[in-house]
């Protein structure tokens, strides 16, 4: 059979479901048996955009039969040929459509996983779609109570939104990754996430939200008692002093290598800016606190 | 003759004459079924190679080795002190063969044993009389205290000589290769805490997950286990041998009808 021309089992298969005067009712079994054959042998034959219309079709008959997961899965070799034909819609809608077909299926991770390759596939070319994405694969996730393994997830919408130079809504997705990772008590990450968080606001070039962001993660007795939260303090008080010289020395210590990749280019590239502004308005700020004790 | 055969000649002539061997005989005359005089001996020899490390300390140039020698006397001071009561029992008992002089001279000699050992000179010997300056240094035991700078108090005096500034720049040298080292362990400390920690969250984050595959394999074992007894009934049920027999028979009664016909037909 695996020698027959897969356009002729195409063709056959689609014989078999369309209805007519003959055909009282469609034979999805035999029908869905020859389209997997026939993706299997365009794919072979590297003729992606045939191979994607048999898998759908395949997928199609799979749902027909009621076999959710089986339908799920060919959607996912479907939408993994259309991302080698750079179609990126088309791979947005077929991870969708398998990923609703794996919550069918009563499976969220996988659905969860397959939306998290769809956002994946299609970073580079539409980043808010795949932001998108990973926002919905964390939701499902979160959902089933398996926060951990949404923990990558977040470091990948962080890193498109540095990339796109979206620094606030990085922050905010670096604190639902301390949020979620306390959730499941992983303290390590929960005060790596916070560090970056305040790395990024400095790059920035914001020290008062750095600043705050730093007090509001204080309270969190799992950071104030880490390296994380040492280091950021020696961070924040080299800034404040202005000193360029102190702050390169800290930005090139052993805590910084431990973060994430994209975090450890930033920290690299800090101070940004002029630094000595930052100084001069701490001084100011010192001096007038003094008056208001001078007059009382 | 070979060598082991001239040790064992040999051994055996001195077993023989260890009887006319005087110092062999009055240590052994001591020791013999005594343990006072036994015990008594042992203090003794104690007492005596503490008194050769006095000898020594008071010789040492460095007062790290003289101190560390004056410890080791108080040690063995003060388990001698322990050692005394045991005599004094010992001392007390009666013991067959010896006359009521010597158990008195026994007595006397434990009572002296006390004071022997105290006078014992460890470095500290002093502070008894003088009631003051406790110091494990053995020159702060005089009852004054005393610069050793013998009395010149001029600049030149504590100016630093060469030898000191030598030795400063050393210990300086030596402490920052110190910290250098100690700072390259505790980059790869960090390291290794970092790994430790993703490591941990990796296993948090695999365990619910093996708890999954765990109930699924128990469940696709037990179904197995039900599927092989079902199928070793049907097999036995097919292949039993009265149901063979009947096979058999029923095929030879076939392939006779076959053949009769057979046969009817060729005519």
């Amino acid at each position: 059979m695996s020698g027959s021309d897969p356009g002729k089992l195409i063709s056959k298969a689609d014989n078999l479901t369309t209805l007519s005067l003959t055909r009282w009712s469609a034979d999805w079994e035999s029908a869905t048996r020859l389209y997997e054959q026939a993706a299997n042998g365009f794919r072979v034959s590297k003729d992606y955009e045939k191979a994607k219309l048999a898998f759908e079709k395949a997928s199609k008959g799979r749902e027909m039969l009621s076999s959710p997961w089986d339908a799920a899965k060919s959607m996912e070799s479907a939408a993994a040929l259309a991302k080698e034909l750079r179609n990126w819609t088309e791979v947005i809608d077929f991870y969708r459509k398998a990923s609703e077909l794996y919550m069918q299926c009563d499976r969220p991770q996988f659905a969860s996983d397959s939306l998290a390759k769809a956002a994946r596939a299609v970073e580079d070319a539409l980043p808010s779609d795949a932001i998108k994405l990973y926002s919905d694969a964390c939701v499902l996730l979160e959902d089933d109570r398996k926060e951990q393994m949404a923990l990558d997830l977040y470091h990948a919408v962080t890193n498109i939104y540095v990339k796109l130079e979206k620094y606030t809504d990085a922050v905010a997705f670096l604190l639902k990754l301390g949020l979620a990772a306390d959730k499941c008590n992983a303290t390590n990450s929960q005060c790596k996430a916070y560090l970056s968080a305040v790395i990024v606001y400095l790059y920035a070039h914001d020290l008062k939200q750095a600043e705050k962001c730093y007090n509001d993660c204080s309270q969190i007795d799992a950071f104030l008692r880490s390296d994380q939260n040492r280091f950021a303090g020696k961070l924040l008080s080299a800034y404040k002093e202005g000193d360029v010289e102190e702050i390169k020395r800290v930005a090139q210590s052993r805590s910084i290598t431990n973060l994430d990749s994209v975090i450890i280019k930033l920290a690299r590239k800090l101070p940004t800016g002029d630094v000595a502004a930052f100084k001069t308005n701490a001084a100011i700020g010192e001096e007038e606190a003094l008056d208001e004790n001078d007059l009382k | 003759m070979s060598v082991i055969d001239i040790l064992t000649r040999v051994d055996v002539i001195c077993k023989r004459y260890d009887k006319y061997d005087v110092e062999k005989q009055r240590d052994q005359n001591v020791s013999g079924g005594d343990a006072f005089a036994r015990a008594y001996a042992a203090v003794e020899a104690d007492i005596e190679s503490a008194l050769e490390k006095v000898e020594l300390a008071s010789k040492e140039k460095s007062k790290a080795s003289a101190v560390a020698v004056n410890a080791e006397i108080r040690r063995t001071k003060a388990r001698l002190l322990e050692e005394v009561p045991t005599l004094q029992r010992l001392a007390v008992k009666k013991v067959k063969g010896i006359s009521t002089e010597e158990m008195a001279a026994r007595n006397d000699l434990v009572l002296a044993l006390p004071d022997r050992i105290q006078a014992i000179p460890d470095g500290t010997a002093a502070t008894k009389q003088t009631g003051g300056w406790m110091s494990s240094a053995p020159s702060a035991s005089r009852t004054a205290i005393k610069f050793d700078s013998d009395e010149r108090f001029d600049n030149e005096y504590f100016q630093e000589s060469e030898q000191s500034s030598q030795f400063r720049q050393e210990y300086e040298m030596r402490k920052m290769k110190q910290d250098q080292g100690l700072d390259m362990i505790s980059e790869g400390l960090d390291t290794l805490k970092n790994m430790a920690h993703d490591m941990n969250e990796e296993l948090d984050r695999q365990v619910p997950l093996m708890d999954e595959i765990d109930t699924k394999v128990d469940k696709a074992a037990a179904d197995l286990k039900n599927t092989n007894v079902r199928l070793k009934d049907t097999v036995t049920q097919l292949r039993s041998s009265r149901n063979f027999c009947i096979d058999i028979i029923l095929l030879c009664i076939v392939l006779g009808i076959a053949a009769y016909l057979y046969n009817v037909l060729k005519k």
